[in-house]
């Protein structure tokens, strides 16, 4: 009791053998188009690994390039193994190869599968990486003189005015660090020594952020400097007042970019695994009409296809039968080296 | 008759033409489609653009003629390669001879005359994008601080979006900001004495100051942005004026649209010229290939030699031939003209 059986005539095998031609070389190129996904993700990732401590995985964009390549490799040989399916001499080549290789094929679309998955839960781990990573860079944005951080002031500024953000959370967390290198302070000054003196560990804080910050939707020039001193400018009101710096946090920006494009690659993924799918589905049908095929002479006769040759629980059982004989095969010949050994000794 | 610039074509080079026609004509459909593209570009850039540039400006022509000329090239490409796959073909030509000649007509007039057009709008468009930014630029920066005027709210976050993507501050340097005010009154003080001093100090009643807006600060600089007080050397700590400094942006944002939108500009008339190179051999081809194929009868396979032109006879016989049809049409006595033409013409093989 075969399970999907569907008959086969001559006309229906060679349409069938070069519709998968057709498919298989058609998802050569969805390979591709995974493979620069994966690159992309990557380049992502890497642009900002910064902003990450320089720890974040590369985990999916590494699988999505070895997917795409896998991918390519697997359906250029599957197109050709179609293309030789309609001539019974170059087809006899292949035929011992093509259980092994369905085998693989089924394994590397349940691997896609898992890629794809793995796209959607990248989200959790890159929020942690994300706040991390930020909270460190925004204590390095005052070392414009410390070789090996000197960058980092141009490229949180960068930052926050291409994702319109401010912080990590929000722009209060500029008031925690210093944010001013100790080069660009006059330590003579009053106000200086006092900010200073009223902190444990000495340093500047201000209740200011950097020019980055600035939202240009603002009707007033942007207000940078004693943000919670409402006296300190005309006709400002800091509990109200909302359009003067960017409301969101850099963590939730930048979780949001990449949120987005992990779910556009993973949904492009899942579409390139259904297609895959669907040719492995009609690979095993091709396998199973061409081997039905009673007289090799007669192309013209007709053979049924089927995907598994008996029912499901028939097929398991049978799988467990073929793993419980390669165990009993290994007993039964130590029996039988012992036996020989026991008429030796006897 | 004798025809301008005749090439014999016997069979071999008849087909050896029309291979090279048909590769040409794809060649020519490629850049025609790559000059589509730039000039679509061009146009999305200066609608970008369009609150910087002055009204009376007609700076988006150039975009928009190029447009055209490059469908008109895409389309005569199309054509080719048609024409000469099918002029190989005994079957599929027919159909192709009626209509050759006037499409050959419609690709040189319209497409020539518009790639012309075209060529000649991007020679001339510094000159009238220089003065469209002046005028622009120089609006845009007054009306900087209006957010509140309807019409031209938008004009301080456009102008702040610009500073921060191009890199530029003010017109020509960052001075150009201490003489408007940006600063709208609403956020002044009347009751602030300095504000009272800077409104009173000069003719007009305009709040001065010698500071900038947030977008001219530039991230590369190793200290935190210094916006105000720019030309006091005692204001801030370690600061001085006169070296050339990383705080703020050093270009103003006329010269950097006026060389961004230029290298646009350049680039598409290189490639304009490049497309009228192109659809000028194109159509050269055609017409040969078109004439010798006529000189046949139609008949593509034919062994004989046939004798491709550019036109039947020359410009003056042309518009004699033309004229005396004219005649011919409006009086039934057509005897006189032809005997008349015979002699100078019997003259000239025995001289």
């Amino acid at each position: 009791m075969a399970l999907l059986k569907v008959k086969f005539d001559q006309k229906k095998r060679v349409k069938l053998a070069q519709g998968l031609w057709l498919m298989n070389w058609l998802s050569v190129l969805a390979g591709i188009i995974i493979f620069g996904l994966g690159l992309f993700l990557k380049i992502e990732l890497r642009k900002r690994s910064d902003m990450m401590d320089n720890s974040e995985s590369h985990f999916v964009p590494n699988s999505l390039i070895g997917m795409g390549v896998l991918s390519c490799v697997f359906n250029s040989l599957a197109g050709k193994i179609c293309y030789d399916a309609l001539d019974p001499a170059k087809y006899a080549k292949w035929k011992p190869w093509l259980k092994p290789y369905l085998a693989v094929c089924v394994l590397f679309n349940i691997v896609l599968f898992l890629v794809a998955l793995c796209c959607f839960l990248l989200r959790g781990s890159l929020e942690s990486t994300l706040a991390h990573g930020l909270k460190n860079g925004m204590k390095f944005y005052r070392d414009t003189d410390t070789p090996g951080r000197c960058f980092m002031k141009k490229t949180i500024d960068m930052l926050q005015i291409e994702f319109k953000c401010c912080g990590n959370n929000g722009f209060r967390d500029w008031f925690e660090i210093q944010w001013i290198s100790n080069r660009y302070l006059d330590f003579s000054s009053k106000e200086v020594k006092d900010r200073i003196k009223s902190n444990v560990d000495g340093r500047y804080l201000v209740d200011g952020v950097p020019f980055s910050c600035c939202n240009p939707n603002s009707p007033r020039p942007c207000i940078q400097y004693q943000l919670t001193n409402n006296s300190a400018h005309y006709s400002y009101d800091h509990q109200t007042e909302e359009l003067n710096l960017w409301a969101r946090g850099c963590r939730a920006a930048l979780l949001s970019y990449y949120s987005n494009l992990m779910n556009s690659v993973g949904a492009v993924t899942l579409l390139v695994w259904l297609f895959e799918v669907t040719i492995t589905i009609g690979l095993r049908y091709l396998h199973t009409a061409l081997e039905g095929v009673a007289n090799p002479e007669d192309p013209e006769c007709k053979s049924e296809g089927w995907l598994l040759e008996k029912s499901i629980p028939e097929t398991w059982k049978a799988f467990l039968e073929s793993v419980k004989k390669l165990g009993k095969g290994n007993q039964v010949e130590a029996e039988g080296v012992d036996a020989g050994q026991a008429p030796e000794a006897g | 008759m004798a025809p301008v610039l005749p090439l014999v074509l016997p069979l071999q080079p008849r087909i050896r033409l029309a291979q090279g026609l048909w590769l040409l004509s794809w060649l020519l459909v490629l850049v025609g489609g790559l000059t589509l593209l730039c000039s679509g570009h061009l146009l999305v850039q200066l609608w970008h653009l369009g609150t910087f540039l002055a009204p009376s400006c007609p700076v988006a022509v150039l975009p928009q003629v190029a447009l055209a000329a490059s469908a008109v090239a895409l389309g005569t490409g199309l054509v080719g390669s048609g024409a000469s796959r099918a002029s190989l073909d005994a079957a599929q030509y027919p159909p192709w001879r009626g209509v050759l000649g006037p499409l050959l007509v419609a690709g040189t007039a319209g497409g020539g005359g518009l790639l012309v057009l075209a060529l000649g709008l991007a020679l001339a468009l510094p000159g009238t994008l220089d003065t469209g930014l002046e005028e622009g630029l120089g609006t845009a920066l007054a009306n900087y601080k209006d957010t509140e005027v309807p019409g031209r709210c938008q004009a301080k976050r456009l102008l702040d979006e610009l500073q921060l993507k191009h890199h530029c501050c003010g017109r020509h340097g960052y001075k150009d900001w201490f003489g408007i005010q940006w600063v709208s009154n609403r956020y002044l003080d009347p009751n602030d004495q300095d504000v009272v001093d800077r409104i009173q100090s000069n003719v007009e009643g305009l709040y001065l100051i010698d500071g900038v807006p947030f977008s001219c600060c530039n991230p590369h600089s190793p200290r935190p942005c210094l916006q105000s007080q720019l030309s006091d050397p005692h204001a801030h700590p370690l600061f001085d004026p006169q070296q050339p400094n990383l705080n703020l942006w050093a270009q103003g944002c006329h010269e950097v649209l006026l060389g961004h939108l230029q290298g646009l500009a350049s680039i598409l008339g290189n490639m304009l010229a490049v497309t009228f190179l192109l659809q000028t051999l194109v159509l050269l081809g055609l017409r040969y290939l078109q004439t010798a194929l006529e000189g046949l009868g139609g008949v593509i396979d034919g062994e004989g030699e046939a004798q491709g032109y550019l036109f039947p006879a020359g410009l003056k016989d042309m518009l004699k031939t033309a004229w005396l049809q004219g005649g011919v049409a409006r009086r039934p006595a057509p005897e006189e003209a032809p005997p008349g033409e015979e002699p100078p013409k019997e003259g000239l093989p025995e001289a």
